[in-house]
């Protein structure tokens, strides 16, 4: 690592170590119900780990989060691409998607619970429904916002509706697309967790809740961090997936 | 000669009908065929208790006028605006902090966007064990899910106030104070908004799924004991409620940046 590199990190380590810092101060004045100090949240964590109760739920919240994820991508960007196209149909439905864009999901859960149970069916549609409006959503506005003229001149040169698509559709709503993907992310990780405390308790989110009921203070801090860990993560490689194709947006 | 060609008429003026021409007819229609199919699928397939769109309309009177509804809807509402106050206060003011100080953005940066990107809702089993089962818990889930959306965003809007203006001002001798109120938190009013917007949405996420979970009266637990006793009709007249909320809220933020901040052009509308 060169000089210049350490000096232009150096204050993001700084204020981690301040943080932690802070942490475990804090911890170790309050009472252990209230507050675990960091150290003891990674001896927490390690014990979780070599348990291999973690590495259990940790696959369990992954297989989830992916089915739908997955699913949502498959439907929202296609039937997004479609709507684009297809001006009647777009004009029809923006109202109504807009509207299930701006509704907190979380309220459907109980409907879920009480007519498809506990099985996994359920929770993936949680996943499905909080991350599959964002995908449609921008898809939508990034082929309204193709200009008409690309349109006319594509036709005017005779090209086929398949080439319409793959040369000017396509390419001009992915960046759109992908900024859908990074909000999906977001609210598909939040999905999970709500799947998981509301619907039956499984992965990660039984982790948390388990702890809790126990008052396992150590175990609720442990997974928090966790989680808040892959959600950086996460949201980090949203960024990173929208930047790359963000390139030919301007 | 041509006295008949200057005779003829201008080309006439296609008469398109009133409503056709807007996108009215197509969204009314494609609304009723939404409605149609979920009545038609759920008298054919579903149990009786499932909420159709026939019922749901009969219900909503009977919700409406029912002072446990009412209840609750006014301590979800009560909880959503006081957290929404604490979050643009405190959001903006950190927001402000960290966009125009490098230093207090270095030493923050990071938490802010570490706990932006957390799924808010983890946080209720550890403020269930500090606050208790309790509306300070919802207060508290609310808080933590908007205020991130909020401070980034007047961080942003506060770090791209244009230069010239701060130097106008720093020439007339303003004050650090007065160039943070006078310039810089109008300057960022639409990053604000496009927070607000941010912020209002997740705030109401985050009461309800506290009311979930901490099985507090409110809009969330209305619904949540109402599907329990197969009242889908009436717990769905409280999820039509939300859906108005989140659409309001949208709503009112595009209107207020037209409104009041003509000269913001939002990015994508220029073309």
């Amino acid at each position: 690592m060169t000089i210049a590199a350490i000096r232009r990190n150096a204050p993001l380590w700084i204020s981690i170590g301040a943080g932690v810092a802070l942490w475990e101060i804090a911890g170790r004045m309050s009472s252990a119900a209230f507050m675990v100090p960091f150290s003891e949240t990674l001896v927490r964590l390690w014990q979780l780990i070599t348990r291999g109760e973690f590495i259990a739920q940790f696959f369990d919240s992954a297989e989830l989060f992916l089915t739908g994820f997955v699913l949502a991508l498959m439907v929202g960007a296609p039937l997004g691409m479609l709507l684009a196209r297809v001006r009647a149909l777009r004009v029809g439905i923006e109202p109504y998607l807009m509207t299930l864009y701006a509704t907190p999901m979380v309220a459907l859960i109980p409907f879920i619970l009480s007519l498809m149970g506990f099985g996994f069916a359920p929770k993936v549609l949680v996943v499905f429904l909080f991350s599959v409006f964002p995908v449609l959503y921008n898809t939508v506005e990034g082929a309204r916002s193709i200009k008409p003229e690309m349109i006319e001149v594509a036709k005017s040169f005779r090209s086929s509706e398949w080439s319409l698509w793959r040369e000017v559709m396509l390419p001009y709503t992915l960046p759109y697309l992908m900024t859908g993907v990074r909000q999906a992310i977001g609210r598909a990780l939040v999905g999970m967790i709500a799947a998981e405390f509301f619907l039956s308790s499984t992965g990660l989110g039984q982790l948390i809740m388990g702890a809790s009921q126990d008052f396992d203070t150590g175990g609720v801090f442990a997974s928090i961090f966790v989680i808040g860990l892959i959600g950086v993560g996460l949201t980090r490689l949203g960024l990173k997936i929208e930047q790359h194709f963000a390139r030919w947006r301007q | 000669m041509s006295q008949a060609a200057i005779a003829t008429p201008a080309p006439a003026v296609r008469k398109v009908p009133v409503l056709m021409r807007g996108a009215l007819v197509p969204r009314l229609i494609t609304g009723l065929s939404i409605l149609l199919v979920w009545e038609i699928v759920v008298r054919a397939f579903a149990p009786a208790y499932v909420a159709k769109p026939s019922t749901v309309l009969l219900a909503i009177p009977t919700v409406i006028t029912d002072p446990a509804f009412l209840q609750a809807l006014g301590a979800t509402v009560a909880a959503v605006a006081e957290g929404l106050a604490i979050t643009i206060v405190a959001g903006t003011a950190i927001g402000l902090l960290m966009g125009r100080s490098t230093t207090v953005d270095r030493m923050i940066r990071v938490y802010i966007n570490g706990f932006n990107a957390m799924p808010m809702i983890i946080v209720l089993p550890l403020f269930s064990l500090w606050f208790g089962y309790s509306g300070a818990a919802r207060i508290g889930t609310i808080i933590f899910a908007a205020i991130f959306a909020i401070t980034m965003n007047v961080a942003d809007g506060a770090r791209s106030v244009p230069r010239e203006y701060l130097e106008v001002a720093r020439s007339f001798r303003s004050g650090r104070w007065r160039m943070l109120i006078d310039i810089v938190l109008p300057s960022s009013m639409p990053y604000l908004l496009a927070g607000f917007r941010l912020a209002a949405g997740r705030a109401l996420i985050g009461a309800v799924v506290a009311e979930f979970f901490l099985s507090i009266g409110g809009l969330g637990y209305y619904i949540l004991y109402n599907s329990r006793a197969y009242h889908h009709n009436e717990a769905f007249v409280g999820v039509l409620l939300l859906a108005a909320f989140g659409v309001s809220f949208e709503l009112l933020v595009n209107w207020c940046t037209r409104r009041f901040m003509p000269w913001y052009r939002r990015d994508e509308k220029t073309s």
